[in-house]
């Protein structure tokens, strides 16, 4: 290692403003969810009511027990699961085949194509509403799990050939004119060289289609109505009826949905993020 | 390996390539296309409800450019757009250049910093709207420790609710941090044992060597948060439906109240509206900034 | 890497075909299949009865209708997906909707059902006098009033009387009396609100005010006069007292749980809500609280009487599925079915036997229906679109801060309609 240069005052300075912030955002980041977690044990008065440093009088573990029979939480955990997959299957394969055409091969309307396709990331999905469900209706796909994974998918296309294309054209054309020479077809040098080796950039686009899907509400609340298709973002809009809202119960619900991305995470973030680390985005 | 211009302009695979861009053409056709064509021409009519539709023109447009509501609103998305991208980013990338440098506990910081982004935005905003709650929320009980409590509603008060809804996302700033550093890991040691070894403290060292290898993927960021920045929504919705008086109000959170008040025409230009003026902006800043820095 | 990406295609269509299947297999059996779109379901109060109706109706009609309820408690969410449907040009067999105007809207539309040919006989009977008017429009009835909401004012008595006040306030002096007297005492005087969509109980006391300042026919006109009757003007000077002085201090973006748990707990001296809420209330509290009309100023005596929710159908080309909608619907709204759902605290727009054993503040609240001179419907109800509604709590909050007038209050909003 390199001798280290010997530390001044004002070294010591912006080291104490280092640490002061890492760790301030450090509890920005997990306080409140500490709090969500004790909140979730309290009665509704007691949350609305009380001082909201006070722990819970009674440890109301009801409220998780509630939260799950009440709203059949598992089926819909289940749905997301089946969604989130998919969906993120189906749209890695379609990016990375567009992304593949679009930077390993010159021809007319190339830049044109990409300019469109990217442009995607600028739409708000929001405004879109009436037209999705309609298509949606006329796919005969409404209140299918089908419709969530079609429209997730079409929705996260600009976002992964964005990244998909800029990782792809960082691969060296040579291997790919060599594979040529010897005569790759144009379908096998995707499925043999490129795909392959655009793993961690898939990875990076990946992982974002799939957080995309497990969190997404609006259009899973427009899209279904009945249990048979609904996922789990919306187990959390049971603890609101016309008149009332049950916070306490809410906030149980909201942290079931939370463990499993938590768990998942903590136990992929080195795969996830050294993915993303060798799949360095270089826009 | 030269290409004689026969070939450039008549690629032999254009069987693959029509192929491979099949399936995203299918789907841009129906959710993008489609949508926002009828976005777009419904929004030059006055259709509401299921009444006919009749052509106004440019109707909807001058009514909304009027609107001090919407007005307010895109004032507010330049807001958003200009402080994701010129305040988040940047605290992003400060994170991301002092974890890089591999302090005691990194790995834990990184992995606290990036977990908000796998929870779902709308469970953070209903956290946040408890957290601002003036009578029993956390925010005013750690002031009322400093003895600073003064009951102020952060989210109903017209003076403070705009910094509140942008506070509660600037300091998220972990998917952003997460991608800078991964490019910065991908950054040769060697170049700043090269720039030690010429004298350079850690301070210049990000600026010389750093800073100029991470500018892709800074750009990219940037045009990210302001893309998000345009087309922002969910957050404000939920924590103050546009107000107090429509101080908070986005382009996005208009544009919900008039096609949920079943006006879709109104709507839709809000929409369009959207679309053109974030396409402006992003490409804009992106051409300034590609000869900068 | 090929070979895995084909399978995850073929499950994905294989998936949805499966799914989009179990949808439309229904309607090729003989058995006509209809759908019942509501939020009336889950943890809705009124949940447990609609289902027990749907369950007997399909009992007596096996083989021959079948009705399948659907729908989550999220009242807005099923409401926001039943008009994107209704949008979209496809709305459900049968669903519940609230009495908006955008949805009065798809009147002029044929996409649904039109009832007004079958209420004129035996059917339109089983509605309380003249009530389905209220669901009328040039002469088509879309859709049938079903909840009705009557909205007294409702005193904790006992705050009350620890300020030594032993009847309720008859007139704006004894109520700004209360007001001052309780807030010394440490009270919330009202339960106010500005946030939710319509900013709920400050709406309903304006509606209240509304109707002591201009009767019950306060709001015949408001569509055309609003910009410009000066009832209204002063209305809202009456509101921007009561809500900048005599409330909670998290008013301004508060939504409904607050203000319920404030009087729920015993904090807030005067409070409004409709019948389905006298079940969230124990007995203690139930026996402490008295149901009255608002004070009076030039009328006395008139009463907040509005349809709080309508039932309604997709317009059938197939005579014998539209006969099998009217029949679920004429089941529904029998006066033993009415009497089922009433358990749950509502009153109905449905002719029944009110309930033997309903509480007090139930039978309070049945006096107060019996005596009083007129009602009024909800200025929600009356003014125009959602956005219009929203506009009263974003308004509200810029008035109580002092940032608008009273007068000007009243023309922001006119500048929305």
């Amino acid at each position: 290692m390199i001798a280290k240069t010997k530390l001044g005052p004002v070294d010591i300075i912006a080291k104490i403003f280092k640490w002061f912030f890492l760790i301030l955002f450090l509890l920005f980041m997990i306080l409140p969810l500490i709090w969500i977690l004790i909140s979730s044990f309290k009665t509704n008065q007691e949350f609305n009511l009380k001082s909201p440093f006070s722990l819970p009088e009674v440890w109301q573990f009801s409220n998780y027990a509630n939260a799950l029979s009440v709203s059949n939480l598992p089926r819909m955990f289940l749905h997301s699961i089946i969604v989130a997959i998919v969906t993120t299957a189906l749209n890695l394969v379609v990016a990375s085949m567009s992304a593949f055409a679009l930077s390993r091969e010159k021809f007319r309307g190339n830049k044109l194509i990409l300019t469109f396709l990217l442009s995607g990331v600028l739409i708000p999905i929001i405004a879109l509403m009436v037209p999705i469900m309609k298509i949606n209706n006329f796919l005969h796909l409404y209140d299918t799990l089908g419709a969530l994974i079609l429209t997730y998918t079409a929705i996260n296309l600009p976002t992964s050939i964005f990244l998909v294309h800029g990782f792809m054209s960082t691969i060296p054309k040579e291997l790919e004119e060599s594979a040529t020479i010897d005569g790759c077809s144009f379908l096998q040098r995707f499925t043999r060289i490129i795909f392959p080796l655009t793993k961690p950039g898939l990875m990076t686009a990946g992982t974002l289609v799939f957080i995309y899907c497990w969190n997404e509400f609006t259009y899973a609340m427009i899209l279904t109505i009945s249990e048979k298709a609904r996922t789990i973002q919306l187990g959390i809009k049971y603890f609101q009826t016309e008149f009332s809202i049950d916070y306490t119960g809410m906030l149980a619900a909201i942290v079931i949905t939370m463990i499993p991305t938590i768990v998942v995470y903590t136990f992929m973030h080195d795969k996830i993020i050294s993915g993303m680390t060798a799949g360095a985005v270089k826009g | 390996m030269t290409r004689n211009l026969a070939e450039k302009k008549f690629n032999r695979n254009w069987k693959g390539i029509l192929l491979f861009l099949l399936p995203a053409m299918v789907l841009y056709g129906l959710f993008f296309i489609y949508p926002i064509i009828t976005v777009i021409f419904t929004s030059l009519t006055d259709w509401a409800n299921f009444r006919k539709m009749n052509f106004v023109g440019f109707k909807n447009y001058v009514n909304l450019f009027k609107n001090s509501t919407f007005l307010t609103a895109i004032r507010n998305n330049f807001i958003w757009a200009l402080v994701l991208a010129f305040v988040q980013v940047p605290i992003a990338l400060s994170m991301a250049l002092v974890l890089a440098r591999k302090p005691r506990g990194w790995k834990l910081f990184r992995t606290v910093y990036f977990l908000p982004t796998v929870i779902s935005g709308s469970a953070l905003a209903m956290m946040w709207k408890a957290i601002y709650n003036p009578t029993n929320g956390v925010l005013n009980a750690i002031l009322g420790i400093f003895g600073a409590n003064n009951g102020v509603n952060w989210l109903g008060d017209l003076n403070t609710a705009l910094v509140a809804v942008i506070v509660q996302q600037v300091f998220y700033f972990g998917y952003f941090m997460v991608i800078i550093f991964a490019s910065r890991l991908g950054i040769d040691d060697t170049m700043y044992e090269a720039a030690m070894i010429d004298g350079a403290n850690i301070w210049q060292q990000e600026i010389h060597v750093t800073l100029p290898m991470l500018k892709p993927v800074l750009i990219t960021a940037i045009t990210l948060a302001m893309a998000y920045g345009f087309r922002h929504f969910e957050s404000t919705y939920l924590l103050t439906g546009g107000g107090p008086n429509h101080v908070t109000e986005t382009m996005g959170t208009f544009l919900y109240t008039k096609l949920s008040s079943a006006k879709w025409a109104e709507g839709n230009s809000i929409g369009t509206t959207i679309i053109l003026l974030g396409g402006i902006m992003i490409s804009v800043i992106r051409s300034v900034l590609s000869r900068e820095k | 890497m090929k070979r895995i990406a084909i399978a995850f295609l073929m499950l994905a269509l294989v998936l949805s075909f499966t799914f989009a299947q179990s949808a439309t297999e229904s309607s090729a059996g003989k058995e006509i299949e209809l759908k019942f779109v509501t939020w009336w379901t889950g943890a809705d109060t009124k949940g447990p009865y609609v289902e027990q109706i749907v369950n007997q109706f399909n009992a007596e009609h096996a083989g021959k209708i079948h009705v399948t309820l659907e729908g989550t408690n999220d009242a807005d969410g099923i409401f926001t997906q039943i008009m994107t449907q209704l949008g979209a040009g496809n709305p459900p067999d049968i669903f519940s909707v609230k009495p908006q105007d955008e949805f009065y809207g798809y009147y002029d539309s044929n996409l649904l059902m039109d009832f007004a040919e079958d209420l004129k006989g035996d059917w339109g009977k089983q509605f309380a006098e003249g009530i389905v008017a209220n669901t009328t429009r040039n002469g088509q009835t879309k859709s049938l009033p079903y909840e009705m909401a009557y909205v007294p004012i409702w005193y904790n008595m006992e705050i009350l009387n620890a300020v030594g006040i032993t009847e309720v306030p008859k007139t704006m002096d004894e109520f700004w009396a209360m007001c001052e007297k309780t807030k010394a005492a440490g009270y919330y005087p009202t339960a106010q609100m500005t946030g939710g969509t319509n900013a709920w109980f400050s709406m309903l006391w304006y509606t209240s005010i509304c109707g002591a300042l201009g009767g019950a026919g306060a709001f015949d006109n408001i569509k055309n006069d609003w910009a410009t009757n000066p009832l209204y003007v002063e209305a809202a000077e009456i509101l921007c007292k009561m809500v900048r002085e005599y409330t909670t201090e998290d008013v301004i973006g508060a939504t409904a749980a607050v203000a319920n748990s404030h009087f729920k707990g015993g904090e807030t001296a005067a409070y409004l809500n409709g019948p389905w809420w006298i079940a969230n209330l124990d007995d203690a509290r139930q026996a402490t609280t008295e149901m009255a009309f608002f004070p009076q100023i030039n009328y006395k005596d008139v009463l907040i009487g509005s349809v709080q929710s309508n039932l309604a159908a997709a317009n059938q080309k197939d005579p014998a599925k539209r006969a099998a909608v009217i029949e679920f619907l004429t089941y529904f709204t029998t006066a033993e079915n009415a009497q089922l759902v009433s358990n749950a605290g509502s009153v109905l727009a449905v002719k029944y036997e009110p309930l033997e054993n309903s509480s007090k503040l139930a039978k309070d609240l049945q006096a107060r229906i019996n005596e009083a001179s007129g009602f009024i419907p909800y200025w929600e109800n009356c003014i125009g679109t959602s956005d219009v509604v929203a506009e009263f709590g974003q308004a509200l909050g810029a008035m109580i801060q002092g940032a608008i007038t009273p007068a000007q209050f009243v023309a922001q909003i006119a500048s929305v309609m």
